[in-house]
């Protein structure tokens, strides 16, 4: 299957700094990869890249077998690619707008965004929540309904930043529980995250930021990147 | 006693409707909405632009901008009397001594503080706003949109600050509009030629009736802000 985002040659500097050199990072479709990494190495600044939030230098990149470039971030990715925050901030209307946010922005019709927003809320079980005032919201409420902002789009790639960190108990078990139904829903998610408990779940594949190289963590991810680099 | 006498008259000359006084009120609160409803989606728009954009001569048009807020009226009205005289570049407007000339005025004085603080109002944002909003497909304008609504509260005070500066300026008014009765004077105006004149009651009746607008504009204002927990961003 045609790899849904290849990238070759991505370096990200600071100044004189190279905070990393990605020789080849392979995103395959609906599959879900875990980024692990110290605190620094440049987990949520890869991430952050590829939602278009940073630039940075890059050989090549492939997005569905087709070569584009990453500066100015194409429409094409921007449509299917979204990112969450570590702590996702809430617009100051209710929930069913903030999960109706990109829809709106995508301009569909009135009755199509009221039917997605209310399965994006069932989906996340925040749908008792839909009048409620973001400023109300406990923090797993928030991360639920950041989730579900962003699977309402189906995006082809998701970008969670540290998705169950400062969550603990019932909320974290809540979000942990809601990976695995958006690949299941074919996007293809990719997590910096510590939780070890994100990184056990099953089909997900381990990368790993060190000392600026990016290593895969088990084989069939290190397969993966070595059937791409043989290609080009 | 004389304060109390005028400040009695001044009642009396308000509620008797005094239709020079109203034709008065009414010039300063037409010339002022007018120049708001003209600065400020320019200055708003601008505030947006250089505190979310880096580019060259940034720090440079920030620290002018700042400094433009210091400028006394009767400077921007002198120059802008230079400019709309007859001799001037712009003289063909005839807006010289018109309510044209002062709205012009207010516009050039309320820029600057419109500027400033929906520079600040912007730049104190909460980053995330702008790249949730980008990340989930916001055009630019969406993103704006998103952004000036979140910090509605800031924007505001921006509007409140140039209703401010603007409906109690003498200067610019005086020198571009000329004080001419019915037609160019304002409050202001009026307030300091009647006190000239030794006419109190007039000035006090007019500076009532300026507190009292600046109380009801500000209390509207207050309202549209809204909560301003909810503005910040809820992260």
């Amino acid at each position: 299957m045609t790899p849904l985002l290849a990238l070759h040659g991505l370096r990200k500097r600071f100044g004189e700094r190279c905070l990393f050199d990605i020789e080849s990072l392979v995103i395959r479709q609906a599959a879900a990869y875990v980024l692990t990494g110290l605190n620094g190495s440049g987990k949520s600044t890869l991430l952050r890249i590829l939602a278009g939030l940073e630039r940075a230098e890059v050989e090549s990149v492939r997005f569905m077998g087709d070569a584009l470039r990453l500066d100015p971030y194409p429409a094409l990715l921007r449509d299917a690619v979204v990112y969450v925050h570590q702590h996702p901030v809430m617009f100051s209307t209710t929930v069913a707008d903030n999960i109706a946010y990109g829809l709106a922005a995508r301009r569909l019709p009135r009755e199509q965004i009221a039917r997605r927003v209310e399965e994006a809320m069932e989906w996340a079980g925040v749908a008792h929540l839909r009048r409620s005032k973001p400023q109300t919201l406990s923090g797993g409420e928030k991360q639920r309904i950041a989730l579900a902002r962003a699977r309402v789009l189906e995006p082809r790639l998701l970008l969670l930043d540290e998705p169950t960190a400062n969550l603990d108990g019932v909320a974290r078990e809540q979000v942990i529980a809601l990976i695995p139904t958006l690949t299941a829903a074919g996007s293809s998610v990719m997590m910096a995250c510590h939780d070890r408990d994100l990184i056990a779940l099953p089909d997900v594949q381990r990368l790993k930021l060190r000392d600026g190289r990016l290593q895969a963590r088990q084989n069939r991810v290190r397969s993966a990147l070595r059937t791409v680099e043989g290609k080009t | 006693m004389h304060l109390l006498e005028a400040i009695r008259d001044a009642f009396s000359l308000l509620f008797s409707g005094d239709a020079e006084l109203w034709q008065v009120i009414w010039v300063s609160l037409k010339t002022t909405v007018s120049a708001l409803l003209l600065a400020t989606p320019l200055a708003v728009a601008a505030g947006y632009a250089i505190a979310l954009h880096s580019f060259p001569g940034r720090r440079v048009t920030i620290w002018l901008v700042q400094a433009s807020l210091a400028l006394p009226t009767v400077l921007i009205g002198l120059l802008l009397y230079l400019m709309l005289s007859r001799q001037g570049p712009l003289g063909s407007l005839q807006w010289l001594f018109s309510q044209s000339g002062i709205v012009a005025g207010q516009v050039l004085i309320a820029l600057p503080v419109l500027v400033a603080f929906s520079l600040a109002a912007v730049q104190a944002a909460d980053p995330r706003i702008a790249e949730t909003a980008v990340t989930l497909g916001a055009s630019r304008w969406g993103v704006m949109r998103t952004v000036l609504y979140e910090v509605r509260f800031g924007v505001m005070a921006a509007v409140i600050s140039g209703f401010g500066r603007v409906i109690s300026e003498v200067g610019c008014a005086i020198m571009v509009g000329g004080n001419i009765a019915g037609e160019t004077r304002t409050m202001t105006t009026a307030i300091a030629l009647q006190t000239s004149k030794g006419e109190f009651a007039q000035g006090i009746a007019l500076g009532i009736v300026l507190v009292a607008i600046a109380l009801l504009v500000n209390a509207g204002l207050v309202l549209l802000q809204g909560d301003p927990r909810a503005a910040r961003g809820a992260s």
